[in-house]
């Protein structure tokens, strides 16, 4: 899977001439979502000064530059470059010492968060290890190293040590308009499991990665991959016999999430519509 | 030899002490092993012959056949400083398995079972009670009550020793100490005049009793229950393995009903591979999933059956770990959550979290990410070497009872409150 961020980043960047080229991107949600504000900007822009004097021809975007809109798009990528870091700063005010944290799933945000954390206050770390994409097992060496106190379990343990876990502190793949994630698979178990133990679940996310789509139905945004991971295909007859589901994602739904760590600031997921508003344009929600 | 070449390979990085350390070490061990053997012939020499070559067999097994376990040992004295520091300080109770280490006077039928049990050969909590009862019908054989005592007071202090290799070699399950405890029940309450060979005979009689009627018979009864359950167009999750649950689900098959299953499983054990290829060898149309799809795989299920390892005396469930999770996503969902679970295994104990009683595994399982029997080193290979990382291999979790809609026993569908109403009944 491509990282988004690096895939936004490099849309902002071409000339928009190009910018077709990208409409295979267009599946992955943060790069839709880009598109959206890079759209509202143009409207902002048009709304504010294009009207006074001659409207630009269709397809001649790029005009856009003329008018400022430059400027606003180069702040955008400043936003996206320095996403992790603007995160990662708040972490003094959510975690205190000696915590016990789980995570799952390997995010670079969370990563960059919970490092940033260790540099003045010790805590321990769990990580649920993710199958069968194991990238709890990555998280895992990649905090090790950092020197926090790290535990692997394996995911069917959430349950068993979600009792003396402080805070889940979790990434995501995609924010919805509900507030709901799409997120590695597992997410959900963890979710619920920390609802089962009263445990705030936070996700650490930057604004990029807040669609306006609504999850009408939960597995809309899944992504069914290669059961290959599950049972290998020379397991001979007995995959031929059975059906083998591997989903990708999960749905967790806003109810299960406390608190989201923006690059803005913490919001619950309450407050997430008023974030879309002021972000994306409700003509654009259709792309 | 691979092995020696390691450990002086270690060596050179030692310092003196520590390597001094490490000659006496072995010293002391080359004395243990020489007293260990004499010993064990002495002992032997007592007791028929046929056993002596028997010990002989198993004791050169021990080293052969639990190589994987050896070798942990050993990595375990090297890196005892280090060893410490993985330990997860949650668990530093729970001891891990260390392995079944030989002492004198084990019956090998029992040092056979001890050995399974430490490979995890012999799994299950059902299979586990059988193979101890049956071992120790072994036992109760070849027992000879000594001059100047009694049965009833010998044989419990002949059986201890074993009972307590068996525990070392693994965590005793409750239904074993439940059944342990009713054959140290019979043995206290024989007759004091009656004769050696009859007295054994009535004792393996009762043994047998009890294996029929409170897991072989009680089984059959559960699944003539469960068959109530399951109904024509059923999807039936289940996780893990569970023999009582895999027996329902083939008798469902075999009366004809249409229904579906989808196993779900998890690492690092993969156990519910063993109940796939049971059920599709019967034809059953299954779905197979890892633990992490359980939320998008209990859409369209109807009802989830489960096994149990134990029941405690406050509703709660105790079963592989995982469960919990598992009962919980289906009520979450609004699923019915259908335990089986005989009633040996209920227990009087009460316990409210997963930590005070558990039991863990080896965590070098969970390097291993291949689904097939080639393991596979995932990135966690070394991990003992690398600082500030730990393993976690918990075996059970405890599911609390909100999450248990009903439980099937030989006594017939219960709410899982009604677990010390049982418990008292059958005082």
């Amino acid at each position: 899977m491509a990282q988004p961020r690096g895939v936004c980043i490099a849309a902002l960047k071409v000339k928009f001439e190009e910018f077709n080229g990208f409409t295979l991107y267009l599946l992955e949600l943060a790069v839709g979502n880009i598109v959206r504000r890079v759209l509202r900007l143009i409207r902002d822009v048009y709304n504010s000064e294009v009207s006074i004097k001659s409207v630009p021809q269709k397809g001649r975007i790029y005009e856009l530059q003329s008018y400022g809109g430059s400027n606003s798009i180069t702040e955008m990528i400043n936003e996206l470059e320095n996403m992790y870091v603007n995160i990662a700063d708040q972490a003094m005010e959510h975690i205190h010492s000696n915590e016990f944290i789980m995570t799952v799933g390997k995010s670079r945000t969370v990563e960059m968060f919970l490092k940033a954390a260790a540099k003045k206050r010790k805590f321990s770390v769990v990580v649920a290890e993710t199958s069968p994409t194991y990238l709890g097992h990555e998280m895992a060496l990649s905090l090790s190293q950092a020197g926090i106190d790290t535990t692997v379990i394996s995911d069917s343990a959430i349950f068993a040590v979600m009792s003396r876990v402080n805070k889940v502190i979790m990434g995501t793949h995609a924010v919805l308009a509900n507030g709901g994630l799409i997120s590695v698979s597992g997410t959900q178990m963890v979710a619920t499991a920390a609802k089962h133990h009263s445990t705030p679940v936070v996700v650490c996310t930057g604004l990029y990665k807040l669609s306006p789509l609504y999850p009408y139905d939960e597995d809309s945004f899944n992504d069914m991959v290669a059961p290959d991971s599950v049972m290998r295909f020379d397991e001979g007859d007995l995959i031929d016999k059975v059906t083998l589901i591997n989903p990708y994602y999960d749905y967790v739904s806003p109810e299960l999430v406390n608190l989201f760590i923006t690059n803005t600031g913490g919001h619950p997921p309450s407050y997430l519509y008023r974030l879309i508003n002021e972000n994306y344009d409700p003509e654009d929600t259709d792309i | 030899m691979p092995m020696e070449k390691k450990s002086t390979k270690d060596m050179k990085e030692m310092t003196k002490a520590e390597r001094r350390a490490v000659q006496e070490r072995q010293r002391a061990e080359k004395a243990a092993r020489t007293v260990g053997g004499t010993t064990t012939k002495k002992g032997s020499q007592g007791s028929a012959t046929s056993v002596v070559d028997n010990t002989s067999i198993f004791t050169h097994q021990e080293y052969s056949f639990t190589p994987s376990d050896s070798k942990h040992k050993e990595k375990q004295q090297k890196e005892s400083k280090k060893e410490s520091s993985k330990q997860v300080a949650l668990f530093s109770h729970l001891e891990i398995a260390k392995g079944a280490n030989t002492s004198l006077d084990i019956h090998p039928a029992v040092l056979v079972i001890g050995l399974q049990f430490a490979e995890f050969k012999i799994c299950g909590a059902n299979a586990r009670c059988i193979a101890t009862l049956t071992a120790f019908k072994k036992v109760i054989q070849d027992y000879k009550t000594p001059e100047g005592t009694t049965l009833s007071r010998h044989l419990p202090t002949h059986l201890s020793p074993q009972i307590k290799y068996l525990v070392n070699s693994r965590p005793m399950s409750v239904g074993m100490g439940n059944a342990i405890r009713h054959l140290k029940l019979e043995i206290s309450t024989m007759d004091i005049d009656l004769a050696d060979d009859d007295a054994k005979r009535l004792l393996c009689e009762k043994i047998d009793n009890f294996i029929r009627d409170r897991i072989t018979f009680a089984d059959r009864v559960i699944v003539d229950y469960g068959l109530q359950k399951i109904q024509d167009g059923d999807v039936i999750l289940t996780y893990a393995r569970s023999s009582v649950v895999q027996a329902l689900l083939l008798e469902a098959r075999a009366k004809g009903i249409r229904f579906k299953v989808i196993v779900v499983d998890s690492r690092p054990r993969l156990e519910g591979k063993r109940l796939l290829r049971r059920l599709v060898d019967a034809g059953i149309s299954c779905t197979y999933a890892f633990l992490h799809a359980v939320g998008f795989a209990l859409k369209d299920v109807s009802k989830v059956f489960l096994g149990a390892h134990a029941f405690m005396s406050n509703g709660a469930l105790y079963s592989r770990v995982g469960t919990a999770m598992v009962a919980m996503m289906a009520k979450e969902k609004n699923i019915p959550v259908i335990v089986c679970c005989e009633t040996y295994k209920f227990t009087e104990r009460v316990q409210l979290d997963s930590f005070v009683m558990n039991e863990q595994g080896n965590p070098e399982e969970m390097v291993n990410v291949s689904t097939t029997s080639t393991p596979k080193a995932g990135l966690l290979d070394g991990w003992l070497h690398k600082p500030d990382l730990k393993l976690l291999n918990l075996l059970y979790d405890l599911t609390p009872s909100k999450y248990i809609t009903t439980v099937i026993t030989e006594v017939g569908m219960i709410p899982c409150t009604s677990v010390p109403v049982i418990l008292r009944e059958y005082k």
